[in-house]
């Protein structure tokens, strides 16, 4: 039987419900093991503290999300971040740039609705012939890594005084529909999506979207892609035009 | 087989239209500070958003000093004792330490600006931190020649 | 949701302007720095006054200043524009701001260049 070395460890959790004037921080003292995590601390508040903490979370593993929050400044999964890699009290905010629900949940509908409009949500996916890996290759690159907990948008210098800006996810996702090989994309409409002041062109290069990640998605270096695919495009549709000119002049 | 709960009552459920209530006010979006302060907190930011702060300070900066500079080049059209005049005062240490912080200006926003340029085309985006250490440690090494020069009278 | 684009783009105008100048810059700046600071041996590399009528009236020397007024002018607007345009403006306020930003810009190129010019008839 292995015993764990249980500490107290310091919480200042914000906390807001809708109707209050301005949100304020509590602080709770959490009896928690050294391989404890953030979301394990919020649980133990909600369960043994203050039961009205209002938090979100699923899978408990850096899959779905949705725990999403600010540690001690910094974006995080609240499941996969330990308590032992922070010394002192430990601040917990919501994530930044999204309207704050409850506490430390923020609303997600305000993220989703920056994405490409019309976009294939619910796609056919077939089974490829392709798919056995060549003798060649290392393997095939993962394209849907972004699991949407909207770390980067909270990250981004741009999108803390710009609530038009669409924002790095819903860019990387946009980059990725193209770079799919798949049936249903519409490439010129999804262009002219990025192609706007709140699109592509309005990220400065901070990357931070790129170091919020916790999924490797990358989003930053996507966007610079994006704005690649468009400028192709504007050389394409320079091209054209003479063309077209002399097309008219045939017919 | 359970029952059927009553329909909304008032004073039972008072807390549930408290609820109910809160739910109609806006949800103020969540900020780490307000308004443009965000840009240039660099707390728990990685490498890009120093590059990124620093290019905004130096830009305005910049901006600041390009119609500065105008105004004092305006010295000019008073002829040579008006420009002497302004020499004076530009050659004592203090407005020659302005030149230096000047250069620097010019060096952080030149060099962090190739490394937008050049990552924003889609080259390198993924060695954006290396390109910005070493075009500010070439920076670093024009700044202090530079310096050098501007206190020392000659390169 | 989706933006309607015009034939050709016309959205990234703005950054590759602003790229474009900043890459001109480099040169034009370092010229400018180095004829300024570093060649006239007097302290701080500055000219005196009929040093800079001497240096401003040689006509390529008046054509590079002239040219890097226009270009540090006009990366100036643009990055104010996109400094400002951060702020999430509305449409109507976008159109002002660059309106007066083109404004701004061609006032300045054109005192600057009466002043150069004026510099440059008293040689």
């Amino acid at each position: 039987m292995t015993t764990e070395t249980t500490s107290t460890r310091r919480l200042r959790v914000h906390r807001f419900k809708r109707g209050d004037d301005a949100p304020h921080v509590e602080e709770f003292d959490v009896p928690m093991g050294e391989d404890a995590t953030v979301l394990e601390a919020l649980r133990w508040i909600q369960l043994h503290g203050d039961p009205s903490l209002g938090l979100r979370h699923s899978c408990f593993h850096a899959s779905c999300g949705t725990c999403g929050v600010r540690v001690n400044g910094r974006e995080r999964l609240a499941c996969v971040t330990k308590l032992a890699d922070f010394s002192g009290t430990i601040t917990v905010d919501p994530i930044a740039n999204l309207p704050v629900l409850l506490d430390v949940v923020v609303d997600m509908a305000t993220f989703f609705a920056h994405y490409p409009d019309p976009h294939p949500i619910v796609r056919e996916s077939g089974f490829l012939p392709e798919a056995a890996v060549a003798d060649d290759l290392d393997g095939h690159e993962r394209y849907e890594d972004c699991i949407e907990c909207g770390l980067c948008l909270s990250a981004c210098p741009v999108a803390a005084t710009d609530d038009s800006y669409v924002g790095p996810a819903a860019l990387a996702y946009a980059q990725r529909l193209l770079e799919e090989p798949r049936d249903g994309v519409d490439r010129n409409a999804l262009l002219d999506w990025a192609d706007q002041d709140a699109g592509a062109w309005r990220c400065h290069a901070a990357f931070e979207c790129t170091e919020a990640c916790p999924s490797d998605v990358r989003p930053a270096q996507r966007i610079m892609s994006l704005r690649k695919e468009l400028r192709h495009r504007r050389s394409e549709q320079g091209r054209k035009v003479p063309e077209q000119a002399a097309g008219e002049e045939a017919t | 087989m359970s029952e059927t709960r009553a329909p909304f009552d008032r004073e039972r459920d008072a807390g549930v239209e408290e609820i109910l209530r809160g739910r109609r006010q806006p949800a103020p979006v969540s900020r780490k500070l307000p308004g443009p302060i965000a840009w240039f907190d660099l707390r728990s930011r990685n490498t890009g958003h120093l590059a990124f702060s620093l290019n905004r300070v130096t830009g305005l900066g910049l901006v600041a000093y390009l119609y500065l500079h105008l105004a004092v080049l305006s010295q000019l059209l008073g002829g040579e004792d008006a420009w002497n005049d302004f020499l004076e005062v530009a050659t004592t240490p203090l407005f020659l330490g302005l030149d230096v912080l000047l250069v620097f200006g010019l060096l952080a926003h030149g060099l962090n600006g190739t490394r937008v340029a050049l990552v924003g085309s889609g080259f390198v985006p993924n060695r954006q931190k290396a390109l910005f250490w070493s075009l500010m440690a070439f920076g670093a090494i024009v700044l202090v020649y530079s310096a050098l020069h501007i206190f020392g009278g000659e390169a | 949701m989706v933006a309607t684009a015009p034939e050709r783009s016309t959205r990234s105008r703005s950054w590759r302007w602003t790229a474009f100048t900043g890459v001109s810059l480099l040169a034009l700046v370092t010229i400018h720095m180095v004829a300024h600071h570093f060649v006239v041996e007097e302290i701080g590399g500055l000219r005196t006054y009929q040093h800079v009528l001497d240096y401003i009236s040689t006509p390529i020397i008046f054509v590079i200043e002239g040219v890097f007024l226009v270009v540090v002018t006009v990366h100036a607007m643009l990055g104010l524009r996109s400094v400002l345009f951060d702020f999430g403006l509305s449409e109507r306020w976008r159109r002002r701001l660059e309106l007066g930003l083109v404004t701004l810009g061609i006032v300045t190129v054109v005192y600057g260049f009466i002043l150069i010019g004026v510099l440059a008839s008293r040689a």
